[in-house]
């Protein structure tokens, strides 16, 4: 039991240490990015089954550029509540981009063209804050 | 007021950063210079004055961008310059090959309110007559999906746009063969040792062009309108139209069909899995996924051949990205292949071993959970499903034949599974997750068999590279009491093991990415599985079931959906009598 116990400590553990470090990569350059433009460049990489970045950050009245590509095959972005919805061309034949600004709130995204197993595990969010 | 140099170099940082690829961000020195007509030296002074200024953001020797500031004032100007052009053509007469030079001079002078007139009078025009999108009042453009005749898909009806070259001999060109903006045409044919591009256009009329000039026409697809801006603050008041209706129910799929030959036996063809994913979405928030899969091609009477597997069946009520709940048939959360297994996303054609005796993928069950994700790339899944029946374990495959598969799954005392996943940082996938359930069912109240699985991996998939890794650990408590009552039961002692453990990486790399034939890439992989890793007390595990395996290839895609697979597997075991077979498989995969 207590071999069991370890091995599975040892698992997770070794995870949670990469991910610690993970966040402060990401977050930093963002902040570059938003600094020097007014419209705030984000770039969303789309693979089975995830966007990545997959939460964006925007300060209301910024107008967001969004450039969506696939790793893969064709996926879809739809932001909910709203027209925006395009598909994104498979692997290596274009970058999509979508110019969105919205008021303040939180604003969810997700493939919209089915893509696999695990299609409806792929969404995100844009926060716009005051 | 900006003088009319300031606003000319502000233009052409403009036009010259809006062609960059990303990530690339600043504009070379020499290109700038090159778009002025003016020396490298001269460029440079220039450019550190606007930065004084504010304008822009100069990096020696890497480039210069464009500030806020900046951003705005070269908007404008180009927004004067390409109304300008419109205005000449379409008011005034002109040709389109005639207007750059005029409106050079032009766009210094024109007041702002002229040029609103002039922009109220052509119908607040999108783009100019070569294409070129017109920045709003506020310096916004709505964005264009950027094709070339270099890039666009082939045999695909496509407008075109936008021709990014305001040569005059080259406009001709372009209006003597019909590919101005407007005009519908398509790519048959792209002949790199040539240097051409074939282009039919209306009447089937065809016309080889070179690729400098294939380059500077851009395109669209004909049903694509990826021109979405909103105006804040509320979407009442965007002016973005949605690109498409999305079908409510939508069909997709993907197959694989296997070449195997192992040594000590003759080589199989095998249509190894046909497989119809089905999605209907009742709304935004309620979706149902199905998918059915027929393995091996037949399934007749009670042969040993095929499987027709049910092996999803739910519906996911999506309440937010943090919290939504799914009840069905589902994939058990464990591992990088049971949710992620369509043929073209992995190398090798078969499945790793790991996935086969160790996580019995395709590993699916009824049952009903919760899954989501939170903050910056922290996703869980937790399901409460079907245990296993330990009554079908075997010592070869492990747990593998103990799936219920939602049969009349017997659920007397339920399993619970998850998975935490970390996928903030681009092109990684990290991920921990477990199973535990009672599955002696047929045992009890005799005894019961707790089994648990746990299961760590990690994924990295950047340009051309991937990389890919992952341990698992199957526990089963009381095996020497489930080997005693099966072997009372059938005769032979099944010899189950009270614990399976496996492991392995890949590494793959394209050496072929982009290219107009497709993508080739090659891997290998190390495996260490062994169904017999920890025996009952009085049991001793047999040497054949502690496997390792090489297993080397390469995969050629000729389109990214699409995989023809070849590999090599060797495999030892630590038997001195039983000789596991090598084996050399030959796949092709396809997704739909």
């Amino acid at each position: 039991m207590r071999y069991r116990v370890t091995s599975i400590a040892l698992l997770v553990g070794s995870v949670f240490l990469v991910a610690l470090v993970g966040p402060a990569h990401v977050a930093s350059g963002f902040a570059r990015e938003g600094a020097r433009q007014a419209v705030q460049v984000v770039e969303i990489s789309a693979e089975r089954f995830s966007f990545n970045p997959s939460e964006i950050r925007v300060k209301a009245g910024t107008p967001l550029d969004i450039r969506l590509s696939s790793e893969d095959t064709m996926h879809g972005f739809h932001i909910l509540g709203t027209d925006i919805d395009v598909e994104l061309p498979k692997r290596g034949r274009g970058v999509t981009s979508v110019m969105f600004q919205p008021g303040p709130g939180r604003y969810t995204f997700e493939c919209s063209r089915l893509c696999g197993a695990g299609h409806s595990f792929m969404r995100g969010v844009i926060i716009v804050t005051e | 007021m900006p003088s009319s140099t300031v606003e000319n170099y502000l233009k052409a940082i403009y036009i010259g950063t809006n062609s960059l690829e990303p990530p690339q961000r600043l504009l070379p020195m020499g290109q700038l210079a090159s778009a002025l007509n003016v020396t490298p030296g001269t460029a440079t002074t220039m450019v550190k004055t606007l930065a004084e200024s504010g304008l822009v953001e100069y990096e020696p020797y890497a480039g210069v961008a464009l500030t806020q500031a900046g951003q705005k004032l070269a908007a404008l100007v180009t927004r004067r310059h390409r109304l300008i052009e419109l205005f000449l053509v379409q008011v005034m007469g002109y040709s389109w090959d005639e207007v750059h030079d005029e409106a050079e001079q032009l766009e210094h002078s024109v007041s702002d309110r002229l040029v609103d007139r002039m922009d109220a009078m052509l119908g607040r025009p999108e783009a100019d007559p070569h294409g070129d999108p017109i920045p709003n009042a506020e310096g916004l453009v709505k964005p264009q999906k950027v094709q070339t005749l270099l890039t666009c898909p082939l045999d695909t009806t496509l407008t075109v746009t936008r021709v990014i070259d305001q040569d005059k001999d080259f406009l001709r060109f372009i209006e003597q063969h019909n590919l101005k903006p407007g005009e519908a045409i398509s790519v048959e044919e792209r002949d790199p040792a040539a240097d051409s591009v074939r282009v039919r256009g209306g009447n089937d009329r065809r016309l080889t062009i070179g690729t400098r000039a294939a380059s500077k026409v851009l395109v669209q697809a004909v049903h694509l309108i990826l021109i979405v801006l909103s105006a804040a603050p509320v979407f009442a008041q965007q002016t973005s139209t949605r690109a498409r209706e999305q079908p409510r129910t939508a069909l997709s799929g993907y197959m694989d069909f296997h070449f195997n030959n192992p040594e000590f036996s003759d080589a199989q063809l095998d249509f190894h899995r046909f497989v119809l994913l089905v999605t209907h979405s009742f709304s935004e928030r309620i979706r149902f996924v199905g998918e059915l899969e027929l393995e091996h091609a037949l399934v007749e009477g009670l042969e040993e051949k095929g499987e027709l597997e049910l092996e999803q069946a739910y519906v996911d009520f999506l309440l937010s990205r943090s919290f939504n709940v799914r009840a069905g048939m589902m994939l058990m959360p464990i591992g990088i292949i049971n949710e992620r297994h369509e043929p073209p996303v992995f190398y090798g054609v078969e499945r790793p071993f790991n996935d086969t005796v160790i996580i019995p993928t395709t590993w699916f069950e009824v049952g009903a959970g919760v899954h989501g994700e939170v903050g910056r790339g922290w996703r869980y899944r937790a399901f409460v499903v079907a245990p296993l029946d330990a009554g079908e374990f075997n010592a070869e495959e492990g747990i593998r034949e103990g799936r219920q598969k939602g049969a009349e799954a017997n659920i007397g005392r339920a399993a619970v599974t998850g998975r935490l996943e970390y996928v903030a940082i681009r092109g990684l996938t990290l991920g921990v997750s477990g199973w535990t359930g009672r599955s002696g069912f047929q045992f009890r109240p005799l005894f019961d068999v707790p089994v648990s699985l746990a299961e760590v991996d990690g994924r990295y998939s950047r340009d051309r590279i991937e990389l890919r890794g992952q341990v698992s650990q199957v526990w089963l408590d009381n095996a020497g009491r489930l080997n005693d009552a099966l072997a009372l039961r059938v005769g032979v002692n099944p010899n189950i093991a009270s614990a399976l453990r496996g492991f392995y990486g890949e590494g793959g790399y394209r050496l072929i990415s982009g290219a107009s034939l497709g993508d080739v890439g090659a891997f290998v992989r190390y495996e260490n599985f062994d169904t017999q890793f920890r025996m009952p007390a009085g049991y001793v595990g047999l040497p054949e079931f502690d496997r390792d395996a090489w297993v080397v290839g390469a995969t050629y895609w000729p389109d990214p959906d699409v995989a023809v697979k070849f590999d090599y597997s060797i495999v030892r075991n630590r038997s001195t009598v039983i000789q596991a077979p090598n084996s050399l498989n030959v796949g092709l995969g396809w997704w739909f």
